[in-house]
Order: C-alpha cells, then structure tokens, then sequence
C-alpha cells in the first residue's frame, strides 16, 4: 500500500480542520455566552444552592430520619447538584435559541457551513459545560455545609458512575433545551416549559424525598419521570445507595439522551430560524 | 447550467415557486445572473425580493422549482456552496453579549477560518467601524448596524453577495459610501452581487442587469439600459421664439406659453419629430431632452403599461 504523499496529507488535514473548527467555534461561543454573564448563570445558582442547605439540608434535616445510615444533608447533596446541573443546561441550550431568535442572529447558524448534527452537539457539549460549572459550585458549597456538620467531607463512592450521570445528565437537558429553544414561537413558550413541566418533574424526582416514603400508588407514578433516574443515579455515585437499581437508571438515562438527539435533530432540521 | 466562459452561473433560479398558506409569495422565477455582475433584484414591498433571498439563502423553503448556487442546488445544504455566499439581511440584526469584533471572529470561525484580525480590521475600517469594535452590536446606531452586517457579510469572502435593501434608513452621505464600497468588491475581489434596494436611481448606476418582480411573479429581466430604453420614452420640450399655430401633432402631450412637450420613443431623433410636426429649426428657441430613467421603466412595468 502507497503512503499517502505530503501534499494528500495536508490536504486531508485542512479538510478535517474545516470540518471541526466550525463545530468547535460555536462550541467555544457557547460558552462564552453564558461566561459574559456569570453573575447571572453561576452565581446566582451558587446563592441557591446555598439557601437550600441551610433550610432543608441543616434546619428541617436535623428533623429528617436518616438514609440508609446517612444523614438527610448527604441524601440532599447528590440531588441538589444534579437540580442545579439538569437546570443550567436547559437554561443555557434554550435561552442560546430563544435569545438568538429575538436578536435576530439565529439564521447565521442555517446560513453557515455546520451541519444540523454539529450544532446539536456543539450546543448540547455548551450547556454541559454550564452544568458541570455550576454543579462542581454546588458541590463545593455542599462540602462546606457538610464539613461544618459532620466534620467530615461527603468522598462520592463511585466517582466514575457520578461523572457519568453527570454527563449524560447534562447532555440531555442541553439537548432538551435546544428542542424546546426551536420549536416555541415565544418566550412565554418557553417559560411554560420549565415552569409547567420541568420543575414539577424536577421537585417530584426525588431530589428533596426518597420515593420509598411515598404511597406506594404515587411510588408507581413517580417512576414514570425520567428525572427520578438522573437523580438517582447521581445519588449512587454518591453514597452508593439509591432509590432505583443503577443499571435501570443508566439504561433510563441513555434512552432519554438517544431520543432526546433525534428530537433535537429534526427541530434543527425542520424549524425556523427566522425572527421572531 | 454554465456560462459562456464555462464556469457555473453564481445564481440561477428554474420556476422557483413558494406559497403560503394561500399566499404565492414567488410564481415560478427563473432567472439567473452572470459571474461577477452587480444584479438588481426590484419590486414594490411585498413583491417577494426577500422571500426569494431567502431561498437562495436556505432560510426559506421553496414549495417547488430549483435555486442553484454556483451549480448546487441550494437544498443540498452542501458546506462547499454555503462558503461561497454572504447575506446581508433586510431586518438588523444583535448579537447579544458580544461586541464587534467577537462576533466577527466567531463567523470566520463558523466557515472554518481562524479569527483573522487583518482582514477583520480591513473591513471594519472599510466600513468605518473600526473604532467601534468593541462595542456591542446593541450600542451602535441603525447606520452602523447596516455596515456591521456587510462586514460580516464579506468576513469570509465569499464570491456571491445577497444585499437585501442594504440602505433602508441610511443616510445619503452614508448609501454612497456603501455603494462604493460594494463596487470596490466586486471589483477587486470578484464578488458577483445581488441586491434589492428602492432607490432605483441608484440601482440604475450600480446594476448592468436588473430584474423586476411584482407579486412573486418575474415581469421583466435584462441590462438595465436596454429595458429603460425598451420600457420608456423620451421627454422633449420645445420652446418656440413664437406662438405657434394650435394644431394636432403627433407626439404631443402638452402646450404652455411657448413650449409644446412632446413623449417620443427612445428610437426617435429630435430632428425625426422636428420634421413631423413641420418645427422649423430657426422657430426653435430652446431645446430640452429628459431620457426615460428606471424608475419610469419600473412604474410602467407596474402599472402594466410596458
């Protein structure tokens, strides 16, 4: 077989920068977006997660029995940072989308040589960015609070299985938010969105309760919110006990990403990129 | 197709239709333009110039017929294609958090060329934006807003550039330097343009071709000059030392005092209707011809009259 010639080579390297370095700017845009307004995207996520540990984690939790030998501060950690990651990725994928359609500059992105796959993950990898910065702030804040507690650190039992979650977790709300972020026509589209169906999916995922308190009716319906294996998960890597077995969990999670891509996919390929 | 040196057509359209609803928005369009030619696409508000843009743009889906650029057809979306065309929108256009300057850099990036400061800076000071490159698109006035989208426009250079109304609301002082500017390019790096404008003075300088559409539906294309001259008559005034007798002559439109105006085809010499309305040449004190302009074309084209 020829080795390829010196020129073939460059060409093909030229090729492939082509090819990546338009993904790769709108990845880096992304997430200098949310980085121009770090107040907004990481701080204020930073006073709430603060917040929710004073008043449930070290407060009513005194008052909470124990999880499976662990105190009610460490049941919350795990579900606290993944709410905080789901979240920040949705918000940042979707208000990308919804901001560039009132600004006008969505269409650039159906103009511009990147094709409906490299905007899905360039985006959905910006938002996990965002999500990851945010959860590793909320982790940070939770070890504080559980160190002046307990005089200990919260140590994850299975970090590989947490960052997995993590990312798949982060993933799929970026992606979530980019389905949403093309098919509403209006802002108040996508503030239904998340205040109609995200946060009582989120509240209700089992990250402030274990289901196994709830009526075992309301246990059977909660077990249809994909949230609550996201929650979970995380919740496994951290203290290696979980509400719902990990391999079901993972398998959830996995499918909620594939179907979310293809969703995201054809509203990229099929929705408007014109003004509002 | 290909043109005749050849090399494949920068635009070409085959009875490109859109509809919405019950809408038609373009009514099988078929025109195309020639490699590095200023083209002027005219109409009324709501003739379907933008529609048609974005179609050429991808922004826009046709309900049938083609649009090809440079031999793609644009629904292929191919990446190569997408390289080779800027749009300068109708509608301004913000950017959010990021100034002048990053947004110009991350649309290098966008068609695979690493943020290039020379050529950035050289379009921002072609423009005369380049002491507001760090200002975010949000602070800068309509004017700067219009020559902001043209600098991203060209930031890739691109070999065709569609101009949707690139003036609307732009000063005069401002509108001639950007159609300098375009002319520049088109000279010195090529670019063949497509533009849309209401000033039809200024298309009639700047286009050696025009098309004029109504109603999504094309009605006239070709050199500029020949439609003028095809869609348009000549306006002559005569003043005469004397009053002249009152009689029919052909050609005539109107009397005052001493003058009679007269429209004659473009074809037609002053001499020819001196002759036929019998105008001695030594009664004639004074003499003034008016071409027909384009914008006499494009109401007669509109009014059906042509």
């Amino acid at each position: 077989m020829n080795n390829p010639s010196t020129s073939e080579v460059q060409s093909y390297k030229k090729l492939l920068f082509e090819s990546v370095f338009p993904f790769w700017t709108l990845f880096r845009k992304e997430v200098h977006r949310f980085l121009k307004v770090i107040n907004q995207t990481v701080g204020a996520p930073f006073v709430n997660s603060a917040l929710y540990l004073l008043i449930f984690g070290v407060s009513l939790g005194k008052s909470i029995q124990d999880y499976h030998g662990y105190p009610y501060l460490a049941f919350l950690i795990p579900g606290l940072m993944m709410m905080s990651l789901l979240n920040n990725s949705f918000q940042n994928s979707s208000s990308s989308i919804v901001g560039s359609k009132f600004h006008g500059d969505l269409q650039d992105l159906k103009i511009v040589p990147l094709s409906s796959l490299q905007i899905v993950w360039a985006m959905s990898l910006g938002a996990l960015v965002r999500g990851l910065v945010v959860a590793t702030v909320t982790i940070t804040v939770s070890e504080v609070f559980y160190l002046v507690s307990y005089g200990k650190f919260l140590i994850p039992s299975h970090p590989f299985m947490l960052l997995a979650f993590c990312v798949i977790g982060g993933l799929t709300f970026g992606t979530l938010g980019i389905f949403v972020g093309f098919i509403s026509k209006t802002f108040e589209h996508l503030n239904a969105v998340g205040s109609f169906i995200l946060l009582p999916l989120l509240y209700l995922g089992g990250v402030f309760f274990s289901i196994s308190t709830l009526h075992p009716f309301w246990q059977k319906v909660s077990q249809i919110n994909p949230l609550l294996y996201f929650i979970n998960g995380v919740r496994y890597g951290f203290l290696g006990v979980s509400d719902i077995p990990v391999g079901s969990a993972f398998a959830v999670s996995v499918l909620s990403l594939i179907l979310l891509q293809l969703c995201a996919m054809y509203s990229v390929r099929r929705g408007s990129f014109q003004r509002w | 197709m290909t043109n005749h040196q050849d090399m494949p057509y920068p635009l070409e359209t085959e009875q490109l239709s859109k509809v919405y609803d019950n809408f038609h928005a373009l009514k099988q369009v078929s025109l195309r333009m020639e490699s590095g030619e200023i083209f002027g696409l005219l109409g009324p508000n709501g003739a379907g110039k933008t529609t048609l843009i974005g179609v050429l743009s991808n922004l826009v889906r046709p309900t049938s017929g083609k649009a090809k650029i440079f031999g793609s057809d644009v629904s292929l979306e191919l990446k190569a294609q997408k390289k080779l065309v800027g749009l300068v929108p109708q509608e301004l256009v913000n950017h959010g958090f990021f100034s002048v300057e990053e947004v110009l850099s991350y649309v290098m990036g966008y068609y695979g060329l690493k943020p290039d400061r020379n050529r950035i800076y050289y379009l921002l000071e072609k423009l005369g934006l380049i002491e507001h490159k760090k200002k975010k698109i949000l602070q800068l006035s309509g004017g700067m807003k219009r020559r902001f989208l043209i600098a991203k426009a060209l930031v890739h250079e691109p070999k065709l550039l569609l101009l949707d109304e690139p003036t609307a609301g732009v000063d005069i002082e401002l509108r001639n330097t950007l159609w300098d500017f375009v002319r520049e390019i088109n000279k010195t790096e090529g670019v063949s343009v497509l533009l849309t404008t209401h000033y039809l003075e200024e298309a009639e300088n700047l286009c050696k071709r025009v098309a004029i559409i109504d109603k999504g539906e094309l009605k006239e294309i070709g050199p500029t000059k020949d439609l003028v001259k095809k869609l348009t008559q000549r306006r002559v005034e005569v003043t005469l030392r004397k009053a002249p007798e009152k009689r029919e002559r052909p050609h005539f439109v109107e009397f005052v005092d001493n003058k009679y105006i007269f429209t004659i085809p473009n074809n037609m010499t002053v001499g020819e209707l001196l002759q036929q309305c019998k105008i001695p040449i030594e009664d004639v004190l004074d003499l003034q011809i008016r071409e027909g302009r384009l914008e006499d074309a494009f109401l007669a084209v509109l009014s059906g009259k042509e």
